[in-house]
């Protein structure tokens, strides 16, 4: 009896004392107060948008919790989500207008080669430690981006004409950049870099470790960088917390120091509904990444809670079905091979595309918030679509008569035939996980059966189904998405390019496989050098001609990127460019502001 | 019972090596990699890839990724997490606290409301009171976790009582003892009440079944017709003769602790090893899958042992000499 008693108090005790030591645990302690800003750098750049109130601050829900704070090696959204608040670049995309704008760099000069860039720095610019930027900072940041060892995901966009640029320090405040060949792109290569503090992170480099720098378990003090909040605390699972930079280098017209808010918090809410219900109840204050149903959802009584909905339009990401023209061993692969007679033949590509409802899977996938589309290049990007290419209107009797003249025909059993008797079935593979992609598949089938064409919709893992995608190039057809990057060509040349690792219709061509995609190739390279805007467009809306003629991929939706903040939220701008709602994270603020510490 | 403890040991450790070498093989034998999804990043040349590879140590052979995992977890630090670029000990053992704070008072609120419901039944098999705990057992176990847990977060925003998720308010620290204690029970609530109403289902069958049995002993009867009141009849007598299957039910179901609760943690925001394990499973972390797995092993074996030691608390015949558990 006694043992008994024993063993009951043992669990008891056990119990208590994790209960107990998880309530016991206090929070980490923030850093010291930040000191108090001097004034702003006197060539402080000036925001274009009205004056707002100081203090207050922002919560806003993440799906999942950032995994480094290292610009370097950060590769997840929602690690760029918190470093882009933390760190700042030399040249910056305006997320609404998509062109180019100063950042620290308060002049770009271009040579007039197109080679060189002469970057000429703020004066009077401090990280948020209070230590001075110059120049030294630039050089160190290239440096370390384009180190093979460190492996930054963006280091590839540096290297132009197959070299990495040269960069040079000129004086305290001037860098130049010197590429290896002239590059359309401009100035806007410079998005995107964040220049880090040399003082705090050049041991690391020596010492080989700026790579595994910056973890998530690094002091908030030592997280130093340009942008407008640094860290506060992280806590595993629960939330990161940031506060304004004292040292930020922007104002607003009226003189004031930005960022206005005090705090932003992330707060990491996994699942969606969960983030759209803390965010109908106040708990969070801005929203993105909305699916269609959620939207409609938070539109019913959106007025009535203070809530402002937008719908911004088509994003940069297209979904598309694309048929497997790779070089297969007929002798490994002998179905696949044998269809790929039908998937060379324009005319039945052609035939595909027009059978499929593109408005009908926007309104039944994406609830009507999408939009259908031509070409790899969506609405929304407004400095490069061609407006003159409408996407494919369904008609059944148009793909019947290109399917007729490219020598298949119905058979009595109704399935379509070719012309050596053969019935038209293929499969559409998609990764699972992905409802939306499985969806549109379902409808795809459908649509094609009126037909006669048999279609199965096979879900494989997404590994898997890379891995048949890039690989083994062992499926028929694909239902996938791609882009969301930047609005530039040159973003899209791994798709176009014949030679490009992202050519997966006919990926690893020694060179081009038809005269179309040597065209193609030709008007790349073209106007990745072309120094003239005007031409550059006309070249590119060339490309995209020749992608909707040849149907290389049946495009078939962009979706609309849809987000909401409650209207407390001042100089709320969202864009379809990343972050849709927290680009302008300085200028944001709170119009009457929660008392610090509430919700 | 030292020999017990000991092979229960010996135990955990065959499980380590079995449990770890089985996530390693299989992993090789799925299609793809932790940067499998880089490959659709426009940004990210055939190159980078493969230094990042190198880097990550993936291009090398499955033993020797194997061996110095192995290593690692000599070190104390369990491998290393390629997504978060740490070690995995500090980032799992840290949620796998908050998960045990979840699911250890949504165990034993299951297994209270078992114990209850199931006595109630297993009193009069057939009444209303037996019919009445079996249908709401079976309407649970119809019920996925996921709609529970939805439901759940319906019921706080519509209610405004529970918190949405989470497991501290973002004021909690500006709080007192007593404060957080009461900050932390409202967001402990919900998610209690949707694991233990999960849990619920199994036990009640188990314990009515094993609680019946007892009932229809012959000392069991004795002791009624000896004039035994029905409350000390089933706590005195029959409960001890059932605890046996109970115990060993008990010894599996710690073994879930950590496992059980990952729907819940993620639909309502609980900080504990669901998230995690989810991204990792999704982003190919294989070193935090790997851990987080070793961990539910280690506690299913630590949850044996505890129903073995309690079994042998109870069950007199056990502290016989020669008698083994």
């Amino acid at each position: 009896m006694r043992l008994r008693a024993v063993s009951v108090l043992v669990v008891l005790a056990a119990l208590a004392a994790i209960v107990a030591g998880r309530l016991l645990r206090r929070l980490p302690p923030p850093p010291p107060a930040a000191t108090a800003p001097a004034e702003p750098p006197a060539e402080a750049l000036v925001s274009p948008r009205p004056p707002g109130r100081p203090g207050g601050q922002l919560v806003v829900a993440l799906r999942a919790e950032p995994r480094t704070l290292n610009p370097l090696t950060a590769a997840d959204n929602p690690s760029q989500t918190v470093i882009w608040r933390l760190m700042a670049d030399l040249v910056h995309v305006d997320r609404r207008s998509q062109l180019p704008v100063p950042a620290l760099a308060r002049r770009v000069t271009t040579s007039d080669d197109g080679r060189r860039f002469r970057l000429e720095l703020r004066r009077g610019v401090r990280f948020s430690d209070g230590h001075p930027l110059d120049a030294g900072d630039v050089v160190f940041s290239l440096r370390a981006y384009l180190d093979e060892e460190i492996a930054a995901p963006q280091r590839d966009l540096l290297i132009v004409g197959g070299r990495p640029p040269a960069v040079r320090r000129l004086d305290d405040y001037t860098v130049e950049v010197e590429l290896a060949a002239p590059y359309a792109v401009g100035e806007r290569l410079f998005d995107g870099f964040a220049v880090l503090p040399e003082h705090r992170l050049a041991a690391a480099y020596a010492e080989g470790r700026l790579a595994s720098a910056w973890d998530l378990a690094t002091a908030p003090e030592e997280v130093v960088g340009l942008g407008p909040f640094r860290l506060v605390r992280y806590l595993p699972g629960q939330r990161l917390e940031l506060e304004r930079n004292p040292h930020y280098w922007k104002v607003d017209a009226a003189g004031q120091r930005l960022p206005y808010l005090e705090r932003l918090i992330f707060l990491f809410v996994p699942s969606e509904d969960a983030q759209v219900l803390r965010f109908q109840a106040g708990e969070s204050q801005l929203i993105d990444g909305l699916s269609g149903a959620n939207f409609a959802a938070l539109e019913a009584g959106a007025a009535a809670r203070g809530l402002r909905l937008l719908d911004l339009g088509p994003g940069l990401s297209y979904s598309f079905v694309v048929f497997n023209l790779n070089d297969v061993d007929p002798a490994a692969l002998p179905a696949v091979a044998r269809k790929q007679r039908w998937f060379r033949q324009l005319a039945f590509r052609r035939a595909v595309s027009l059978a499929i409802d593109r408005r009908a899977l926007a309104e039944v996938v994406y609830h009507g918030r999408a939009t259908p589309i031509a070409t790899h290049v969506s609405p929304g990007n407004k400095l490069w679509h061609n407006a003159a290419l409408k996407p494919p209107r369904r008609s059944l009797e148009r793909a019947r008569a290109l399917l007729a003249e490219a020598g298949f025909a119905a058979g009595e059993d109704g399935r379509l035939r070719d012309a050596a008797g053969e019935p038209v079935a293929f499969s559409i593979l998609t990764s699972a996980g992905n409802r939306e992609r499985a969806q549109m598949a379902a409808m795809i089938q459908a649509d094609l059966a009126p037909l006669g064409i048999a279609v199965r919709v096979v879900s494989l893992e997404f590994g898997t189904f890379l891995e048949r995608l890039f690989d083994s190039f062992d499926y028929e057809a694909a239902i996938l998405a791609l882009g969301g990057g930047d609005v530039d060509p040159n973003s899209d040349v791994a798709v176009l390019s014949s030679s490009g690792a992202h050519h997966l219709w006919h990926l690893g061509q020694p060179a081009p496989a038809t005269p179309w995609e040597a065209e193609i190739d030709r008007l790349m390279s073209a106007q990745m050098t072309a120094r003239d805007p005007a031409v550059r467009r006309e070249l590119y809306h060339r490309v995209q001609e020749l992608v909707a003629e040849n149907v290389p991929m049946i495009f078939l939706l962009s979706p609309n990127v849809l987000v909401g903040a409650h209207r407390e939220v001042g100089n709320f701008a969202p864009a379809i460019l990343h972050h849709p709602t927290l680009w302008n994270a300085d200028e944001l603020y709170r119009r009457a502001p929660a008392p610090a510490g509430g919700r | 019972m030292l020999r017990v403890v000991g092979r229960r040991l010996l135990h955990a450790a065959v499980l380590v090596l079995a449990v770890s070498a089985a996530c390693f093989v299989l992993a090789e034998l799925v299609p793809g990699d932790f940067l499998a999804p880089a490959r659709l990043d426009p940004r990210a040349s055939a190159e980078s890839l493969e230094a990042l590879r190198a880097r990550y140590g993936l291009d090398r052979p499955l033993h020797q990724r194997y061996l110095s995992w192995l290593g690692s977890v000599l070190r104390g630090e369990m491998g290393h997490s390629l997504a978060y670029g740490v070690p995995v000990a500090p980032l799992v053992l840290g949620r796998a606290g908050n998960t045990l704070l979840l699911s250890v008072p949504a165990t034993a609120l299951a297994w209270l409301l078992a114990l209850i419901l199931g006595a109630w039944g297993a009193r009069r098999p057939g009444g209303w009171g037996d019919r009445l705990s079996l249908g709401l057992g079976a309407t649970l176990q119809a019920v996925p976790e996921l709609v529970l847990a939805l439901l759940a977060l319906l019921v706080a925003a519509r209610s405004g009582i529970f918190p949405l998720g989470g497991m501290a308010s973002l004021s909690a620290g500006e709080l007192g003892f007593w404060g957080r204690l009461v900050d932390v029970l409202r967001h402990l609530a919900l998610p209690t009440l949707v694991l233990a109403l999960a849990l619920v289902p199994v036990l009640l069958r188990h314990v009515r079944a094993a609680l019946s049995e007892a009932l229809e002993q012959s000392f069991v009867h004795a002791a009624r017709g000896h004039g035994v009141g029905e409350l000390r009849l089933l706590l005195t007598y029959a409960l001890p003769a059932a605890a046996p299957p109970l115990l060993a039910l008990f010894g599996l179901s710690a073994g879930t602790l950590l496992s059980g609760s990952l729907v819940v943690e993620v639909v309502m925001s609980w900080p504990g090893l669901g998230p995690l394990l989810l991204d990792a499973v999704f982003a190919r972390d294989l070193h935090v899958i790997v851990g987080a797995t070793l961990l539910s092993g280690l506690l299913l074996v630590a949850g044996n042992l505890l129903a073995d030691l309690l079994l042998y608390a109870v069950d007199p015949r056990l502290r016989r000499p020669g008698a083994t558990p």
